[in-house]
């Protein structure tokens, strides 16, 4: 179980369920270390990083996180990395940047770090490697596998 | 698709990323539905996942946890609402401590000083003309009466 306490866990097939509303200074707290290091991993600019940060813990969509069907740390890890990556576009966008990838490279690292640290959708992903979604797809199960392994 | 098929095609790491389409989202909301065993495996997931990112985490200036607390603080309040004619209440203002050495004066302040400065000055001059004035009548008022007592002895 993890601080959250996921009440009622697995009864009635349902999903995890919180059992207390948290605030976003509260999730802040909490999380804000965790999330800053993504968007950082994401976009490294510190100024442009931290104004992310700040748009991520005020978002309305931070309070769609207490009917998440998950923790609050997943919503956050997907809220900022979807922040992240926004910010990042918008920045591309203007000043375009190089392919930050080595081309062929299909190991889980790789299409993992394609996927969440560039932004790209795993459709995007398999069509720059030349695999498949699922393989792209089998590939982060591997990634957190090996993660979990070693 | 079997369970352990589904576990293993990496849709439910791609889900919980936020890489998942609404098709794969569906998909894993009703695996979770029909299995007990599954949400077992979707909270070791979680916690493997929060473990990752957890290990790369970088603490933000102590500045952002200002503004994210002022920013709920506003939100809470509710959006103002300044229409013609209303008056608006002190305390909907932020108490906020500037940590600043700097102060603001009106623009007003700016000829008041310069001219100030120029008086200043005019006064310093005038009163070393005088006072050198002063000193070289009173020799010239000494040299005379010298001379008038060599003359008049």
């Amino acid at each position: 179980m993890n601080e959250l306490e996921r009440a009622g866990n697995g009864v009635n097939g349902q999903a995890v369920s919180k059992p207390k509303t948290l605030t976003s200074l509260e999730v802040y707290d909490q999380y804000g270390a965790m999330a800053y290091g993504i968007i950082l991993q994401i976009l490294p600019q510190v100024h442009l990083a931290q104004e992310v940060l700040v748009s991520v813990f005020s978002s309305p969509q931070l309070q769609s996180c207490n009917s998440y069907p998950f923790t609050f740390a997943a919503c956050v890890i997907k809220l900022a990395r979807e922040k992240a990556v926004e910010a990042k576009r918008k920045l591309t966008a203007l000043v375009p940047a190089g392919a930050e990838y080595a081309s062929g490279d299909t190991s889980p690292q790789s299409i993992f770090d394609l996927a969440f640290r560039q932004g790209f959708t795993p459709d995007e992903v398999a069509g720059k490697l030349n695999i498949s979604k699922k393989e792209v797809l089998h590939s982060f199960h591997e990634f957190f596998k090996s993660y979990r392994n070693a | 698709m079997s369970k352990q098929e589904f576990i293993e095609s990496g849709i439910l790491e791609s889900h919980l990323m936020g890489l998942a389409n609404e098709e794969e989202q569906q998909l894993v909301a009703e695996m979770m539905l029909s299995d007990n065993a599954m949400s077992e495996y979707v909270n070791d997931l979680e916690d493997d996942i929060k473990r990752y990112f957890a290990e790369g985490s970088v603490p933000p200036p102590e500045a952002v946890r200002e503004i994210i607390l002022l920013r709920s603080i506003r939100e809470k309040k509710g959006p103002s609402n300044y229409g013609v004619g209303e008056t608006v209440d002190a305390k909907q203002y932020l108490d906020v401590e500037v940590n600043d050495t700097h102060m603001k004066v009106h623009k007003l302040w700016r000829p008041a000083f310069i001219a100030v400065f120029i008086l200043s000055k005019i006064f310093l001059i005038a009163g070393l003309y005088f006072y050198f004035k002063s000193v070289a009548q009173q020799e010239e008022i000494d040299k005379i009466k010298t001379e008038m007592q060599q003359n008049n002895p």
